[in-house]
């Protein structure tokens, strides 16, 4: 039988809140499939667009930035800048034809451990039918 | 020269090799180029384990480590100085976090494997690139900003002051002393709330190192731990400093307002003093009730005065103070009568909330401490206390607990039984909450001694009826609704945030939490921490508390603050922005978004000031020439991560 | 309608008065049916200026290149020069300006009205006369542009033949100007993005294949960014091409330069290379459209600069080069931002 499709994932965690809550997901021995790989960066705002891109082209089946809710981050306004800037590229990046589904921003505090757990299982969830990502990925 | 890697990776007994096979990690990244020495052990966080990182470290000539193993919240400052144990900058040890990220998360050993090895080859390509860097130190001023003079902010004033530094205390209201100088007695010692905490509130303004601001707010704060600058809104009092305290003026003002130390249980005139026993002892005029800053439109305070104190011109006045670390304690506010439509609350006289009860059974309250109710001023044979009035209701109010309610009200209920002997008390109640010492003989006492009834279950209805207040409820108990005429009620109103707490948190840049509180860094490892480094909580501000506790966090607060002002220096990470000059076109886009206003242009080109620089990185993806990033998360180093990640 | 001899007369004035240095103008190409940019510096040759809707191009990038030329040299002469500008041009120097790149006093600007109509778009033109070949074209009083072809003269209304972004405009009439030309009418377009709703419309999956093709063209031969007057790093994060060493480059900087995007023109690096570029042109691009006209491939790259205009206008509230004192889009940001895309 054929292996089943396991789609990778890149996230990147800010450290503060997304990292810490999935730190949290860790500690409470939650479970959830092991196809993300975490990039933890200082905050959600640090995370450019070109690493976006570069996940895709690399091979990633989908891209998750997660950072501190609204109002309670760390560096006390990036998110804020990230929410703007990556709603630019998911709009850019299903315009030129990529899956909306593939590329997706949460809010997960450190307190949330289980939210961590939902949202990539539910990403593995959903990217599963879609099979690999050739859109934007460098050509073999 | 070629950079040596060494990678550490950890069993941590089963919590890891449980999950993972991390021999077979070792083994993979003692193939992956660049590494020169890979190897696991059971504990690496152990004596025994960091020996072995320092030994591989000398032995291997290794440039830098990673080490595999739990989060890097935990460990990684163990690593850290193990790795300059052995000599090579604590900046060249990075964590790849295959426990809380990976093997306790994951079941399936083949892939919890590669997933750690993916894990540990992204933190060696971030590590081959890290810079060594040392802290960058910067001087500390070393005076204190306490926000709030109730009882936290007076403690911790009284705790740093007394330890010799300088403090400036800020209060809004016209005198320090909070909510604390309003009660009767406190709980469980049926201590004289004023008696206690007065001499506490004279030694503030007698002490030589306490520099008290009251009728005066923050308006802003900038700078950085160690270096804040604060601008103190100074609001005009319109009395000098010639008052002799002869009370003319209140004698002959016209205007009657709202008492607020009775909690508008009696009324006051436009010029007043908050109370007897006020520090300062101070008159204030309330402009929002004067009928005018003028004699034309009144004057008669002005004309009363024999000293000339009163000064119509007085404008207010920006104090600029420059401090190294702040406690906010700015304390709570009682739920709004507003938001508590159902008990009649604001539509009944003798419906009252708890701290107004206070006031009644207070000797300096309005009725000299005899408990008569509004309405008739007669004395209350019955009466009605309801807890959780507002709290525990995540429905329509607040979904927590405000923890003082179950003992403030024992002790209304006992101290109304010890005025009224003939009287008889009813709290309606969910549970009661007694955790504290000697708190829950107390609340025997109230039933035992006292005959105060307790009934376990809700109030459906208030309503007035032939001058009674008609309390319908239900005793979940014995299973049978429950009536009483009551005389009068008092609600355990629920604590909430003091009014502005959303306004100053937003000028200290501190986090509030979902029920409006400021909140911690840490619930439990840093209960006095903000988020932001030198700023520290004491009292209510943080969450609901009674008095010891308030107390005990406000000495913490004061601990943790003066841990800052007797530094000499203190010590900022160094992972900061570092602008690439010739790629930069001076957009001014990095300094628009940077939080803490650290870069500015000089000549056309970003400069970074690594003082006030927190790394957060939003200026490097800002940055469309790529002439920014933060030292040790370089873009370049993300990139190499996103291949590790990304893996085969 | 703008008078040809008033514009003559002011660029005459300031070039001779030494005010500018040089006026960026348009005149008579002799290569094509466009007009060609010139660079006057002699008062004489103002004679050959010429306004009308063979003027495609956007002069702004010329100023770039000036500032550029200006960094090289030891003692620049530091007068302003005289530009012709449009008003989708200006916008591009207001952008210039929010990003400090230059300064107020470094330009002269002779703003030009579009009034009702805009430039030509030469493909349109050429479907029109069914791909008769045409020489020289000259504009009626009628607002008809008159073609000399192998059939004789052929006269077509230019609202016909107009570029696509002049009925999409959203500023005919210059922004930012020292001397202004022609009626003022600040006429908005009834449906700015009716382009990119069409393309919108369209399947993911069908907007995904049609990518695939055009992208797949792409020779990465950069006329766009060349063109583009928004494109002014010394160095494109895109590529390492012209990386600019100067005696302060260490060699780790050098060393570590990145190849986001690799310079062969397989499909996935121009996907990256036009996605970078876009995402760099949000809330800058002003649609000059000039990297579409130059395209050799025919890529309608204008699309995605399009479609995150679209997207700032309609979520942020943000129109490029419009006001010169606000932070850049992506360097702001609102409480109320959307976030329903968030989870």
């Amino acid at each position: 039988m054929a292996e089943e499709f396991e789609p990778k994932i890149v996230a990147f965690l800010c450290k503060w809140c997304s990292s810490a809550g999935s730190d949290l997901a860790g500690v409470s021995r939650m479970q959830y499939p092991p196809n993300v790989v975490p990039i933890q960066v200082m905050c959600s705002g640090s995370v450019s667009p070109l690493y976006i891109f570069n996940a895709f082209k690399k091979g990633a089946d989908g891209v998750l930035v997660s950072g501190c809710h609204p109002g309670d981050c760390h560096y006390i306004e990036g998110n804020y800048y990230a929410r703007r800037r990556i709603a630019l590229v998911k709009e850019l990046l299903e315009f030129v034809g990529l899956e909306p589904e593939r590329f997706q921003m949460s809010w997960v505090s450190a307190a949330e451990g289980t939210k961590y757990t939902e949202v990539i299982k539910d990403f593995v969830d959903v990217l599963k039918p879609l099979g690999p990502q050739s859109h934007l990925r460098r050509e073999q | 020269m070629k950079k040596r890697t060494g990678v550490f990776v950890c069993h941590c007994g089963i919590n890891i090799a449980g999950t993972v096979d991390v021999k077979k990690v070792a083994d993979k990244l003692n193939k992956h180029a660049g590494v020169d020495h890979a190897e696991d052990y059971v504990y690496m966080c152990s004596d025994p384990g960091q020996k072995r990182i320092e030994e591989a470290i000398k032995e291997k000539n290794l440039d830098n480590i990673v080490v595999a193993c739990c989060s890097p919240n935990l460990h990684e400052t163990t690593f850290r100085n193990a790795a300059k144990a052995a000599g090579i900058n604590e900046f060249q040890c990075e964590i790849a976090n295959i426990r809380e990220q990976c093997s306790w998360v994951h079941k399936d050993m083949d892939k919890a494997t590669v997933k750690a090895e993916k894990i540990t080859v992204s933190a060696v390509e971030r590590v081959r690139q890290n810079e060594s860097l040392e802290p960058i130190g910067i001087p500390v001023t070393r005076r204190a900003l306490v926000v709030g003079g109730g009882i936290a902010g007076i403690q911790a004033a009284l705790d740093m002051a007394n330890t010799g530094f300088e403090v400036v205390l800020v209060e809004r209201s016209p005198s320090i002393g909070g909510h604390m100088i309003q009660l009767s007695e406190t709980f469980p010692t049926l201590d004289c709330s004023q008696c206690i905490l007065t001499p506490k509130m004279v030694e503030v303004s007698k002490h030589p190192k306490i520099k008290l601001m009251v009728y005066s707010e923050v308006q802003e704060i900038t700078g950085y731990v160690g270096n804040f600058k604060a601008k103190i809104l100074k609001k005009p009092t319109f009395v000098t400093d010639a008052c002799t305290l002869c009370d003319e003026c209140t004698r002959v003002c016209p205007v009657v307002q709202s008492n607020e130390f009775d909690l508008g249980l009696t009324g006051r005139k436009a010029i007043y003093i908050p109370f007897a026993q006020a520090i300062p002892a101070l008159y204030t005029l309330d402009i929002t009730g004067c009928p005018g800053l003028m004699p034309i439109a009144c004057g008669k305070c002005a004309d009363v005065c024999d000293p000339g104190a009163i000064d119509f011109d007085m404008k207010p006045e920006i104090v600029e103070e420059e401090i190294g670390a702040i406690v906010l304690a700015t304390g709570y506010d009682l739920y709004g009568k507003e938001e508590m439509a159902e008990y009649g609350y604001g539509k009944y006289a003798d419906v009252m909330d708890g701290l107004q009860f206070e006031r009644l059974l207070s000797a300096s309250g309005p009725t000299q401490g005899k408990v008569l109710r509004p309405s008739d001023h007669k004395e209350p044979k019955e009466v009605v206390f309801i807890q959780c009035a507002g709290s525990r209701d995540p429905e329509i109010h607040c979904a927590y607990c405000s923890k003082i309610c179950c003992m403030y009200t024992a002790k209304h209920a006992m101290l109304y039984k010890h005025k009224v002997h003939d009287g008889q008390a009813y709290i309606f109640y969910i549970d009661i909450r007694s955790g504290g010492k000697n708190y829950e003989e107390f609340v025997q006492r109230t039933t035992e001694e006292d005959g105060v009834l307790y009934l376990r279950g809700k109030v459906s209805k208030i309503f007035e009826e032939n001058g009674k207040i008609k309390v319908w409820g239900t005793d979940t108990l014995i299973g049978k609704p429950v009536e009483i005429d009551a005389d009068l009620v008092v609600l355990a109103m629920a604590m909430r945030p003091s009014e502005g707490a959303d306004k100053l948190a937003r000028t200290f840049k501190v986090a509030v939490d979902k029920d409006g509180f400021l909140a911690e860094a840490h619930p439990k490892l840093k209960p006095v921490e903000s988020v932001t480094a030198g700023i520290f909580y004491a009292g209510a501000v943080q969450a609901p508390k009674d008095i010891p506790e308030a107390v005990a966090q406000a000495s913490g607060a004061a601990a943790k603050a003066i841990g800052i002002l007797s530094q000499e220096r203190l010590f900022h990470s160094p992972m900061v922005a570092k602008v690439v000059k010739n790629l930069c076109t001076g957009c001014n886009m990095c300094v628009d978004v940077c939080p803490y206003d650290a870069i500015s242009l000089e000549d056309g080109k970003a400069v970074v000031n690594d003082v006030l620089c927190e790394g957060c990185g939003t200026c490097s993806a800002t940055c469309l020439r790529a002439a920014i990033s933060v030292k040790n998360v370089t873009p370049q180093q993300i990139y190499e991560m996103i291949d590790a990640s990304v893996g085969g | 309608m703008v008078n040809l001899d008033e514009l003559k007369k002011e660029a005459k004035r300031v070039l001779e008065d030494g005010k500018v240095k040089y006026v960026i103008g348009y005149v008579k190409s002799k290569a094509s049916n466009m007009a060609a940019p010139a660079f006057v510096t002699d008062p004489e040759e103002i004679e050959n200026l010429i306004w009308d809707p063979t003027c495609v191009q956007n002069l702004t990038k010329f100023i770039v290149d000036e500032k550029k030329r200006k960094a090289q040299q030891k003692k620049p002469d530091t007068r302003p020069v005289a530009v012709v500008s449009k008003g989708c041009d200006s916008r591009a120097i207001n952008v210039l300006l929010q990003e400090k790149y230059i300064e107020r006093d470094d330009v002269f600007i002779l703003g030009v009205a579009c009034e009702d109509l805009g430039v030509i778009d030469e493909k349109k033109l050429a479907q029109k006369l069914k791909g008769k070949r045409f020489g020289e074209l000259t504009f009626d009083d009628k607002k008809n542009v008159v073609a000399t072809t192998t059939d004789g003269t052929v006269k077509v209304p230019v609202k016909e033949v107009l570029a696509e972004r002049c009925v999409e405009c959203q500023a005919n009439t210059p922004l930012i100007y020292d001397v202004f030309l022609g009626e003022e009418d600040r006429r908005k377009p009834d449906a700015p993005f009716a382009s990119v709703e069409k393309m919108e419309s369209l399947s993911n999956k069908e907007r995904g294949a049609f990518w695939q093709e055009q992208l797949s063209k792409c020779v990465r031969c950069y006329a766009c960014r060349s063109t583009c007057p928004m494109c002014y790093c010394d160095e494109c994060v895109v590529d390492t091409i012209n990386f600019a060493v100067t005696p302060d480059t260490t060699a780790q900087e050098k060393a570590l330069r990145i190849k986001w995007i690799e310079r062969a023109s397989t499909k996935s690096e121009n996907f990256g290379y036009h996605l970078v570029r876009a995402i760099h042109l949000v809330g800058r691009c002003i649609d000059c459209g000039e990297c579409e006209r130059v395209c050799p491939l025919d890529i309608p790259i204008r699309f995605l600069n399009k479609k995150l205009e679209k997207t700032a206008k309609e979520l942020f509230d943000y129109e490029p080069g419009m006001d010169t004192e606000k932070p850049a889009l992506v360097a702001s940001f609102k409480d109320e931002d959307p976030e329903e895309f968030i989870r």
